[in-house]
Order: structure tokens, then sequence, then C-alpha cells
């Protein structure tokens, strides 16, 4: 039931050799480095933070399009703990603190991006609304 | 005044028959978008695309016209259900499932020996790409969310791959039974 054709093959080995390398040439790009969280208000990047490896916890106010998100960065890693839009999926998703793990505030605008030093993984973590 | 000025054209026995088949399937693919709307989420803008899946046999079986009206009915009548209608949901909704369904129509007439399986691949990686390209230049603004992209283009892939597969099953029992 699954079969295709040879030509839908060919089309899945371009379209997989696309995404690997599209991959790496992110995970490339990342950079290296202690784990970071870049805080961004559209295009702007409004604060970076390292993450903490100990018990510092970082309150940041990130004003956005339709209110102010409360980011706090924390051993955890970085959250957005309050947000002015309506279904609150930035805040139910938690704590990011791998490298390549985003949370973004579409209705506001926020965008929390940790990048850093290793490898880009666990970004099916990020959550968006 | 005559009989006739009072008569009212009577559509053909095809004409209500594909009206019929159009409407059945916008109210499958408004179920759908409802259920895909409180799954629980794999990732940002994510969706198994079964709704998509309905686009592609309005495609085949009704044509392209039918697609696209379609591609636009469950958005907006999904929206009314799920309360994101004009929201950036719904914006993203709305841009991403026609830009499928024009990949989708175009790879269908344009691009030879390819099956269902290829077209539904080709439409689920449209609608990814075209959400973040949305979200990025009309919301966040920052070329950042791409990162997030190759994991999620792959998801697609193993959906879109499925869910054109299940495509051509059905078209195949409602077409030849």
């Amino acid at each position: 039931m699954l079969a295709g054709t040879m030509a839908d093959y060919i089309l899945l080995a371009i379209v997989l050799a696309g995404i690997i390398a599209s991959w790496f040439a992110i995970h490339a790009s990342i950079g290296g480095g202690v784990p970071t969280a870049y805080i961004y208000h559209d295009s702007v990047l409004v604060a970076t933070y390292p993450l903490p490896g100990d018990d510092r916890v970082i309150h940041f106010d990130a004003d956005g399009e339709i209110g102010t998100s409360e980011i706090i960065i924390d051993r955890s890693g970085a959250r957005i703990a309050r947000s002015p839009c309506p279904t609150q999926h930035c805040v139910l998703s938690g704590a990011h603190r791998h490298i390549g793990d985003m949370i973004a505030c579409v209705p506001n605008h926020i965008l929390v991006s940790i990048r850093g030093a290793g490898e880009m993984h666990n970004t099916f973590d990020a959550v968006a609304e | 005044m005559s009989d006739s000025a009072y008569s009212i054209p009577r559509p053909s026995l095809a004409d209500l028959e594909t009206k019929t088949r159009w409407l059945t399937l916008l109210m499958l693919a408004i179920g759908l978008h409802v259920f895909e709307a409180v799954l629980p989420s794999l990732g940002p803008w994510f969706k198994p695309g079964l709704a998509n899946l309905v686009t592609l046999l309005a495609m085949v079986m009704i044509g392209p016209r039918a697609a696209f009206s379609l591609a636009i009915g469950r958005v907006v009548i999904g929206g009314f259900f799920i309360g994101t209608l004009f929201t950036p949901t719904f914006i993203i909704s709305l841009s991403a499932g026609l830009v499928s369904a024009l990949v989708m129509v175009l790879a269908w007439q344009r691009l030879p020996g390819i099956s269902l399986i290829g077209v539904s691949l080709l439409g689920a990686l449209a609608h990814m790409l075209a959400q973040f390209w949305v979200v990025e230049t009309l919301f966040i603004h920052q070329p950042a969310i791409y990162y997030m992209l190759p994991p999620l283009l792959l998801l697609s892939t193993v959906t879109g791959w499925i869910n054109g597969a299940l495509a051509r099953y059905i078209v195949a029992r409602l077409t030849h039974e």
C-alpha cells in the first residue's frame, strides 16, 4: 500500500538529501560555546543570557506586539513564565536548554532561541502558537 | 406573468452529484481540521496533514478549483469552530493550505510519472515551508526560526508519504466500486 512509483522514489531521495544537507548546514552555523538564550522581538535582538549552571535566576521582560512576555532563565533552561497571548502555548511548553531549542510566541512576536556549542538536538521541544 | 417567469432552472444530476461530493469532502475536511487542532502537538505548526489529504481527494475526484475552494472553506469554517478566525494561526493555516494546494495541483498536472504519494509529499513539504515563511515574514521577523525546519520537514516527508498512500487507496475504492 505504501509503495510508490519510480518517480516518487527519485523525488523522495532528492527531498531527503536536501533535508540532511540543510540540517548539517544549520548545525554548523549554530556556533559553539556555552548554551545561550537569544531573545528577539521581531528582528531585534533584545537580550542574550548564557544559561546558568548554578542557582542564579534571571528575569527578563520582553515587550512584544500585544504586551510583555516574562522570560525566566535558570538552571533548568529558558522559559516564558507569563505571556499576554490567548492560548498560552509558549508558557505551557516549559523550559528549554538544549542547543537548537526555540520558544516562539507568534502573536507577541517574541522568539527565544538557544544557541551555542554542541549538537542541534531536541528541536521538537520548540513550541509556538 | 407567464409560468416560465417563475420557473427555476434545475441543475443537472451530474452537477448536483459533484456539489454533494464537494460538500461531503468539505465537512470531512472541517472535522479533521478541528480534530488536528486538539491533537497534542509534535512541534510548532506540525500537524499530521489529514485535512490536507481531503484537499488531495478533492483535486483528484472533482478538480483543481474544488481543491482550492475546499482548502479555503475548511480553514475559514474550521476557524469558527476552534476560535482562531483572523488570528495568526488562521493566517498561517490559510496561506499554507493554499500554497500546498497550488503545489499539489501543479505536481499532479506537470510532473510525469508521479503518483498521489509524490504529490502528497510535495504538498506536505510546501505546507511546512509556507508556514515558516509566513511566520518569519509577518510575525517573528527572525530567520533563526528556520533552525527548526529540517526535523519538521523530515516529519512532513513521512506524513506526506503516508497520506498520499491513503489518498490513493481511498480514490481507488471510491472510483472503482
